[in-house]
């Protein structure tokens, strides 16, 4: 027999180190350091979409290639949840992107931390913008400078599930609509389904579908001219909530259970699986599920009922390309992105998967070869741009969203669900609402 | 008088002999000589060298690190800037999201780890016997651990779980209408806890291999008394098996603290709904990496560490009064 170890010290002495194993791995995954610069030999380019939008991608990517067959690109590509995560990381890591896709919401955020490249010294050299207006690049441009090419024009639309309301017997509605109209319509499609469908999927915690929206029409933006403070009132949210409380209540607009599950999570969109009829998520189309056979159609945003309202939708400009500034190949990101933004191939590989072409020029390319749902959607973004720009009440387009801005959406989504599950009050909701968010912004 | 002083320094110098046994004496020579021979006293770190470098380039470093960005703000994008206390003071008196998940995760801890080791210790015991096959059945009750860290686990129970998913169904035919498990703020952290439980398997291991060193006189002896199988596993299993349990408690409550994937895969990377399953980890993660306040995000790592520590300190301290050591 060997040294015996007493059973005393090994059960001590491995239930100590299994301890100090544990916790010194909780705490080093959490240091960070900055560096800078992509180490790869090639142009790293990165983004987020469906797989419908990674296919066209990687086609005019690869006409791109052939040419220019001296610069070499790496693409990374996911869907959207976890990607700014992922950037976040890359860049406190040194290993960010040479190139990337920016969401409009969070671009002036990434911009003012010095964390993307100005794009002003190429713009009529090798970064040809003819023909994009001048609200449109407002969507890529921060403290007056650019940071973004925006790659077409966004509007806010519902995705209606068309088949869906004429096998009901419904009418369609007019798409100079208001909110009692949707209120009446998603109540037929519940009544008229016999229970099984619900009108409209759940939004009163959806933020830039249709809640900033509806504070526009009340002439209220969400966020102030300087972005530190929020721009609409607690009555505003109030009235938005009592509206969606009536829809719960009469099954005008699914179950929270339903609404808590969609969340960052189109598969599970109500539309999507069947229990909704209308959804202001707009990634609806391509994601499959049992609206695969069925038609689909687009609405504006309904607009407000009640006296001296205004005209609530706006024009964004979709997805923007950006470049981080620590790349060294800032200029062959940019012989991209004037790749995309005037190429005739890479305007039609790309047709409306992100969003209506910005400009003429490449709307007539693409229109051919569009197909029907297409094509509803790009008369639908047209129909709305148009009345945008007519409307004489409409408050100027939103401030690009300060930082944490997107907590707030997430606080306001939360704080929804927080009343349809019947955790709190409105009242109690909204003060707790604007007391969150006022910490979040005084950051 | 010095010369007195001296002597009497010389004496206290000296200490009384120890009354160690020749042969321990004899043992430490023996040691020494042969470290002696082995070429003195740095070898050894040289080849200790790379695990070094890796205690103190991968551990040791990082986690000082992260004690100072605790007190800086931090956004991964710009230089650190010192706040002092400011991460640790908003943390107890201003965010209702650190309460909604120390909420959840003592919950989750509290809940998971005694179930767990309760089923551990009734699996091991069923399979501590001689059956043909019976390394089959092991292998087969020990598979969910080797799978259940993993995100495909975790994303098959947000289908199982969910409203049209296979528990439902099981539901369905005693005519019990289910509802949707994952999305219903109290019911979702409790599929977290089931999930967990479900991976018995490393504890079962240990209680197994536990069973299997217990004297079988002691038994014998107790059969022989007439001690009825309840009174055997109280009075005779359990006791002597209170080395094992505790250090399965101390391991299981560590790990339930820092779980992470399946809240994250589960509620989507959300926490919700509600925050019902914002564990702490996760809570942690999308501070440092959604919202970019990585100084914030450090401060809570070292209130987790001290909560750990803290925990882990009662256990051994409890343990004085619990545990017998056979030796």
């Amino acid at each position: 027999m060997g040294h015996q170890i007493p059973r005393r010290t090994l059960f001590r002495t491995a239930s100590g180190l299994a301890v100090a194993g544990a916790l010194g791995g909780t705490l080093a995954a959490c240091a960070g350091g900055t560096g800078a610069g992509s180490r790869s030999d090639k142009l790293t380019m990165t983004w987020w979409g469906s797989d419908d939008r990674h296919a066209a991608y990687k086609k005019a990517l690869a006409q791109f290639r052939e040419k220019h067959p001296d610069i070499g690109i790496q693409e990374t590509y996911q869907g959207y949840d976890g990607y700014f995560d992922k950037f976040n990381t890359n860049i406190a890591g040194g290993s960010a992107p040479d190139l990337l896709q920016m969401d409009t919401a969070l671009v002036a955020q990434y911009a003012r931390k010095g964390v993307l490249a100005s794009l002003d010294s190429y713009v009529g050299k090798s970064l040809d913008l003819t023909g994009f207006s001048k609200t449109l690049l407002a969507a890529g441009t921060v403290d007056g400078k650019l940071y973004g090419v925006p790659s077409g024009i966004g509007v806010n639309q519902l995705t209606v599930n068309r088949s869906g309301l004429e096998k009901l017997g419904l009418k369609y509605p007019d798409p100079e609509w208001t909110w009692a109209d949707l209120r009446k319509t998603a109540q037929d499609v519940y009544k008229k389904s016999g229970g099984k469908t619900y009108g409209v999927d759940d939004g009163g915690g959806s933020t830039l579908q249709c809640f900033e929206i509806f504070a526009r029409e009340k002439g209220q933006q969400f966020f102030s001219g300087d972005g530190k403070k929020l721009g609409f009132t607690a009555d505003t949210l109030q009235e938005w909530w009592e509206y969606w409380a009536q829809m719960r209540r009469t099954h005008a607009c699914p179950p929270p259970a339903v609404t808590s599950a969609a969340h960052n999570d189109l598969t599970k969109n109500a539309v999507v699986i069947g229990k909704a009829l209308f959804t202001f998520d707009s990634g609806v189309y391509g994601a499959g599920g049992s609206i695969t056979d069925a038609q689909l159609d687009f609405l504006p945003t309904p607009q407000g009922d009640f006296s001296g309202a205004r005209e609530g939708n706006f024009v964004n400009g979709g997805v923007l390309l950006s470049a981080t500034r620590a790349s060294k190949r800032v200029a062959e990101s940019v012989q991209i992105m004037d790749f995309f933004a005037q190429d005739p191939t890479a305007i039609k590989d790309m047709r409306l998967l992100r969003g209506i072409p910005p400009t003429q020029k490449a709307r007539s390319l693409i229109s051919a070869g569009l197909n029907d749902t297409d094509k509803r959607n790009m008369a639908t973004a047209d129909y709305i741009s148009r009345r945008v720009s007519k409307a004489t009440d409409a408050l100027p387009a939103p401030v690009p969203p300060p930082q944490g801005a997107d907590q707030i959406w997430d606080l306001l989504f939360q704080s929804n669900l927080a009343v349809a599950f019947g955790k709190k009050s409105i009242k109690a909701q909204l003060g707790e609402f604007f007391d969150q968010a006022a910490g979040i912004l005084a950051k | 008088m010095s010369m007195t002083t001296a002597t009497t320094d010389e004496v206290a110098e000296e200490p009384p002999a120890p009354a160690a046994p020749s042969d321990q004496r004899e043992r430490d020579r023996m040691r020494r000589r042969l470290a002696r021979r082995r070429g003195g006293g740095w070898w050894p770190y040289l080849f200790l060298a790379p695990w070094f470098v890796g205690l103190f380039g991968l551990t040791i470093y990082p986690m000082l690190d992260s004690l100072y960005l605790s007190f800086t703000d931090f956004d991964l994008l710009t230089p650190a800037r010192w706040v002092g206390l400011d991460n640790y003071t908003r943390m107890f008196a201003d965010d209702p999201v650190f309460w909604d998940s120390v909420h959840a995760t003592l919950v989750y801890v509290l809940v998971s780890v005694p179930l767990k080791l309760a089923l551990a210790l009734g699996v091991a015991m069923l399979l501590n016997r001689d059956l043909k096959g019976i390394g089959l059945y092991r292998a087969a009750f020990y598979l969910p651990s080797l799978l259940g860290g993993a995100v495909a686990v975790a994303i098959v129970w947000r289908q199982v779980f969910g409203g049209d998913g296979l528990f439902n169904d099981f539901l369905a035919w005693f005519g019990i209408k289910g509802q949707d498990w994952i999305s219903s703020p109290d019911s979702a952290l409790y599929t977290l806890v089931l999930l967990a439980v479900w991976q018995f398997g490393t504890p079962m291991v240990i209680f197994l291999a536990g069973l299997k060193q217990l004297p079988k006189d002691v038994y014998e002896a107790a059969a022989l008394d007439g001690a009825r199988p309840v009174t055997r596993f109280f009075r005779i299993t359990l006791p002597l098996l209170t080395p094992i349990v505790f250090f399965n408690v101390v391991l299981q409550i560590i790990d339930a603290f820092k779980t992470f994937t399946p809240a994250f895969v589960i509620s989507n990377g959300s926490g919700g709904p509600l925050d019902s399953t914002m564990l702490y980890s996760l809570y942690l993660y999308k501070k440092g990496f959604t919202d970019l306040q990585m100084g914030y995000a450090s401060a809570l790592a070292w209130v987790l560490f001290l909560v750990i520590a803290g925990f882990t300190a009662v256990n051994f301290v409890a343990s004085r009064y619990w545990v017998h050591y056979d030796d």
